[in-house]
């Protein structure tokens, strides 16, 4: 099954294409960020020969492209971009995934890390008291149908209305927590019944809640701009659209697959099921993604207010007042209509992004104006014991790569690989040894998502910042977690 | 003659699971599939579902996909299942569980890719390959 990497041509130091020519499907060609051991890495599963498949997508422009966290997926792989022409194109499920808007929020706090050491074990048990985790667990924030529908269509925006949060939170989202082309109508009953009673919850499987110190800051213009700065003590959320989100994708799956037919479309995968951007299914499909992708970012803003309460009361019991902002907010799992310039020509695409980030350049009217000057933040977690990257775009994201970056380590080991490789006891004492503070809804989980099962996290950002689509800003240490 | 098995597969979880007839083999996919998530305490709920698709694969993974659906509506997991298969494609199933919290890997859905449903070499029977979600 290993991919003949033969067949690459190097276009960059960084950059490798597969050519249009590999198979008789391929409407354009494929590149991928990496350098030769990612490349070696990637060739053992099937993740490249997914990548090719992207491009056979109806109405692809430009090329299929993957970043260096590049690992197989189902139809595509993760850590990939497929943009397609609004008017010719196609939208694809399988291209943005079932945890619609899954995605990174990082948060800053007033207080240095130093401070918090004596208690940051009060800390994480407030997070994971205040914030209810675990497979299909729901919470306390229960919604009339009616408030559910203008979550969906409201976003992080309608959490802050609601009473969850400030209004500063979302103007440091992307999209400021909301899209526009939600419709809670074309979000299925079913959509609603499974994740309505989800709002505020972490969810299983790679969710996390990480409290960070700022190790090292690399960049200091960005940093300040971002508000970041050594020593600091942070803290992530990353969690997505839970059953809600899962449902819409199967939903659509579903629905799609006839239309695939009605179409004629010729597909390697039936993962790849997509409709024309133009045809009613694919606008639904659209607006219930967005409502979808709202409903994490009301879900993100809900948790934010949640542990911004919870580390009030652990820093007022101890005479410190913590205070809690938002960094930047961002997506791994979406699709969204953007304008692109390719082959110097001005284009409305539909830029899905599977485990990829967006990275918007300096300038970009997308960008918070506090941060417009730097580029927009790229939030990289790795895998629970090594730490995370806060990376800015770059220019050179928005020429060659659709406005993207990579979104975290990658899997190296599959789930039952890395259950056969450790237990959850040498997991717990790995983390214990770093000194990093653990809470885990099961140890099952625990063992899934330890380090170890992914790829290693500075190689991957050294290869986005060699290539310099994005560069580094700071890098965040792992003090304590809570998993679902 | 049912039963089933973990694969490797480096993002998701993925099954091979077979059974003399289809019902079986839907019944077999799933028993593990809820295998991978926990069981029940006490089976003291039992729903009943009705489904209809263009193909055998697509009736497959919109039965599990509909058992995910229920997992997540009602809170609970299922052990037991009865299964009625007609071609052209329609399904009755049965499904007996109770409130349970799900264990391990978070399945999000079945999916359809690298979705096989074959015949078993040797002797009679179905096997089938399906990854999920996770």
């Amino acid at each position: 099954m290993a991919f003949d990497l033969g067949v690459l041509r190097k276009l960059d130091e960084y950059l490798f294409e597969i050519p249009a020519s590999y198979n008789a499907g391929m409407r354009v060609p494929a590149r991928i960020y990496a350098d030769r051991e990612i490349l070696e890495m990637a060739a053992r599963d099937r993740s490249l020969e997914q990548l090719a498949n992207v491009a056979w997508l109806p109405g692809i422009v430009g090329f299929a492209l993957a970043l260096p966290d590049i690992h197989e997926g189902y139809g595509f792989p993760i850590g990939g971009v497929a943009a397609t022409d609004m008017k010719q194109g196609v939208i694809s499920p399988g291209g943005v995934g079932y945890d619609i808007n899954c995605g990174v929020r990082l948060l800053a706090t007033n207080i240095d890390a130093a401070q918090a050491r004596p208690f940051l074990q009060a800390l994480v048990d407030a997070a994971a008291d205040a914030i209810p985790a675990g497979v299909g667990r729901g919470g306390d924030v229960r919604l009339r149908r009616e408030r559910l529908d203008d979550a969906l269509e409201g976003g992080a925006e309608w959490a802050v209305q609601a009473g969850f949060g400030r209004r500063e939170d979302t103007e440091h989202c992307e999209e400021n927590g909301r899209m526009p082309w939600a419709r809670a109508g074309a979000v299925s009953s079913r959509a609603k019944e499974r994740g309505g009673d989800q709002l505020g919850t972490l969810g299983a499987g790679n969710h996390f809640i990480e409290i960070d110190e700022v190790l090292e800051i690399y960049d200091e213009e960005a940093a300040n701009a971002y508000g970041l700065r050594k020593g600091q003590l942070v803290a992530q959320i990353h969690s997505g659209s839970r059953g809600l989100g899962h449902q819409v994708c199967t939903d659509y799956v579903q629905r799609f697959q006839s239309v695939v037919k009605r179409e004629g479309y010729r597909l390697p995968d039936r993962e790849l099921v997509c409709a024309p951007l133009a045809s009613q299914e694919g606008q639904d499909y659209l607006a219930a993604m967005s409502a979808a992708a709202n409903f994490a970012w009301a879900n993100r803003q809900v948790m934010t207010e949640f542990m911004r309460r919870g580390f009030e009361k652990v820093g007022a019991a101890r005479g410190l007042r913590i205070e809690l902002f938002v960094v930047y907010d961002v997506a791994h799992n979406v699709a969204k209509v953007e304008r692109h310039t390719v082959n110097g020509r001005s284009l409305e695409l539909c830029v899905h992004r599977k485990g990829a980030t967006r990275a918007f350049p300096p300038g970009h009217s997308a960008i918070p104006a506090a941060y417009r000057a730097v580029g927009q933040p790229v939030l990289v977690p790795g895998d629970m014991g090594t730490g995370s990257y806060v990376l800015r775009a770059t220019e050179k994201a928005m020429r060659e790569a659709f406005g993207s970056c990579c979104h975290g380590a990658g899997r190296a080991l599959s789930r039952a690989g890395a259950r056969r490789e450790m237990t959850a006891e040498e997991v717990r004492a790995t983390l214990a040894e770093q000194g990093i503070a653990v809470r885990a809804g099961s140890a099952k989980g625990l063992v899934e998502e330890a380090p170890g099962a992914y790829k290693d996290i500075h190689h991957v950002v050294e290869v986005v910042h060699g290539a310099g689509i994005a560069t580094k800003v700071a890098y965040l240490r792992p003090l304590g977690v809570v998993k679902g | 003659m049912r039963g089933y098995e973990e694969l490797q597969h480096t993002a998701d979880v993925a099954l091979r699971v077979w059974g003399r007839t289809l019902p079986e083999l839907f019944v077999a996919a799933a028993e593990g599939m809820f295998a991978l998530m926990g069981a029940p305490e006490r089976l003291d709920s039992e729903r009943e579902l009705e489904l209809e698709a263009e193909d055998l694969e697509a009736l497959l993974v919109d039965w599990l996909n509909e058992l995910i659906y229920l997992r997540d509506r009602y809170q609970e997991l299922y052990s037991s299942f009865d299964v009625q298969v007609w071609p052209s494609w329609r399904l009755h199933g049965v499904a007996r569980g109770g409130k349970a919290k799900p264990q391990g890997a978070l399945i999000k859905a079945a999916t359809y890719h690298g979705l096989t449903i074959g015949r078993l070499e040797e002797g009679e029977g179905f096997v089938a390959e399906i990854v999920f979600d996770t």
